[in-house]
């Protein structure tokens, strides 16, 4: 089985080979890479091996395993799923308890150096870790052993990438990102609460189609998907150069497809593809939905101050992000930021904990 | 989706053809390229922010060609050729009739219409059975 490439797991599906270069064209546009590559990565798939992978749940909520398995294209998704050997996930196996944590044991033994390993949830570390066990073992001990024997880890989620909801204030079980733990290792990331199913799956594809890890930005995420920010390719951006904002969810603006920036929307500091690559079977996106971005895929987003809170309010991180859009001429909810700002200092001055009530008020 | 009727919603046209219009460049270019130097070239527009209107001027601007084709392997692939010659329009989906991907072709011909060369090996194989069987049942019936 670990010596059939992917074209021969593809043929025994009675896929063609017009099938396999169709199979090719969708898979390069799915890792973002230019359409005359095509060939290349027929060139390359035609020839990859199968490999094997193991999925650790920890900290999570299994938001990134629907993402994945609830993604937009049967046909692609269930093509490369055959095409790996995912040989432990906990919500996706058959096996349950001793026989899965063999099969865990058995597919790392055989593929020591090799395997691929996929985390998705923080990784708690408070107590030594107690707060999250499996099988009596902390999630902790589990990803330092996993991560020995892996060829690369990728983190699916925000949790797993950056600490996520776990790891939020006041964090109480000490969670920490794997790239905390994981020090010896390439760790890409694949940040989103959850990502972009495409997203899961073109990382996946690279790494089976090239045996590489993809070129990742200053965070560790690969930069074909966050490289530009879903405000560079909003649809409503004419609005934001234009200057016509939603002052409101129910006002003309909100009405006729205004920017959400003054609303809260997180678009300008937020790396990800959801403005063109969208969600539920390229049906939309938040901004299209009429919502702000939330800013899923970057560090802290659930510590950034209000989702509704405009950015060019200053909080922390996003301040210098703030400046520069502040610039763009966005008067409002630079008074209600300085009274935010004045809100925050004075909880971290008294205590680390803060409230998105105490934010806005 | 109909209940979406009932909404309020209106959406303003943000003048945002912008993207078609540099889609059209590219075209151009890549077209240059085509009858300069012989090389093909495509854009994905899977990738690209385009809104329905910017699709509505680049399929008024292209136009409609003589060719048409559709090709059915792993859900049906739609192609044709725009009223532009050398500028194909090829569009797959998947066995829901989703798009999968979509890409404007500069090129003669796109390659997913083209025989593969181990399939015209295996056709020939294949013809030459069906010729071998056709001559054994013939000879058995005499």
């Amino acid at each position: 089985m670990q010596d059939e490439t992917l074209l021969d797991i593809l043929k025994k599906r009675g896929v063609s080979r017009r099938a396999f270069l169709k199979f090719c064209a969708a898979a390069t546009s799915l890792m973002a890479l230019p359409p005359t590559m095509a060939s290349a990565v027929a060139e390359a798939l035609a020839k990859a091996k199968r490999p094997s992978v193991i999925w650790l749940s920890f900290q999570e909520c299994t938001g990134c395993t629907e993402s994945l398995t609830r993604s937009f294209s049967p046909t692609l998704e269930s093509l490369i799923f055959d095409a790996i050997s995912l040989d432990y996930h906990e919500t996706l196996q058959a096996a349950a308890g001793t026989a899965a944590e063999a099969a865990r044991e058995t597919a790392m033994k055989e593929n020591w150096g090799k395997y691929l390993l996929l985390v998705d949830g923080s990784v708690s570390t408070r107590g030594g870790g107690y707060y999250s066990t499996v099988a009596g073992k902390t999630n902790l001990e589990t990803l330092k052993e996993a991560a020995a024997g892996a060829a690369a880890v990728v983190c699916i989620g925000t949790c797993s990438s950056f600490g996520g909801i776990p790891y939020a204030k006041p964090n109480p079980t000490g969670a920490v990102p794997v790239s905390d733990i994981v020090k010896d290792k390439p760790v890409i990331h694949v940040p989103g609460c959850p990502p972009i199913p495409a997203v899961i799956t073109g990382v996946l594809v690279q790494y089976l189609t090239f045996g590489t890890i993809p070129d990742l930005d200053e965070l560790g995420r690969p930069r074909s998907y966050y490289g530009d920010t879903i405000h560079d390719r909003c649809y409503r951006r004419p609005y934001y150069d234009q200057g016509k904002f939603a002052k409101s969810f129910d006002d003309e603006g909100a009405r006729n497809g205004w920017c959400l920036f003054e609303l809260g929307c997180k678009g300008p500091t937020t790396h990800n593809v959801c403005a063109t690559t969208k969600w539920n079977q390229g049906t939309s996106f938040p901004i299209q939905s009429g919502h702000g971005c939330l800013g899923c895929s970057e560090p802290n987003f659930w510590d950034n101050g209000s989702f509704y809170q405009a950015l060019s309010t200053p909080i922390d991180s996003v301040a210098a992000a703030a400046a520069t859009a502040a610039v763009v001429g966005v008067a409002a909810g630079v008074g209600v930021g300085i009274a935010n700002h004045h809100a925050k200092a004075k909880a971290k001055a008294e205590h680390e904990t803060v409230t998105v009530n105490d934010l806005e008020k | 989706m109909s209940g979406l009727d009932g909404i309020g919603v209106k959406v303003i046209d943000a003048g945002g053809d912008g993207s078609a219009r540099a889609v059209l460049r590219e075209i151009e270019t890549l077209l240059t390229v085509l009858v300069e130097k012989g090389e093909e070239g495509s854009i994905d527009l899977s990738s690209l922010p385009l809104t329905p209107e910017a699709y509505d001027l680049l399929e008024e601007t292209l136009g409609e060609g003589e060719v048409t084709a559709e090709v059915s392997s792993l859900g049906v692939t739609r192609v044709h050729e725009t009223g532009i010659p050398g500028v194909w329009w090829v569009t797959h989906y998947n066995e829901d009739d989703d798009v999968m991907a979509e890409f404007i072709e500069v090129t003669h011909c796109p390659e997913i219409l083209l025989t593969p060369e181990d399939d015209v090996k295996d056709g020939l194989e294949a013809l030459r059975a069906r010729l071998f069987e056709e001559n054994m049942n013939k000879s058995s019936v005499e």
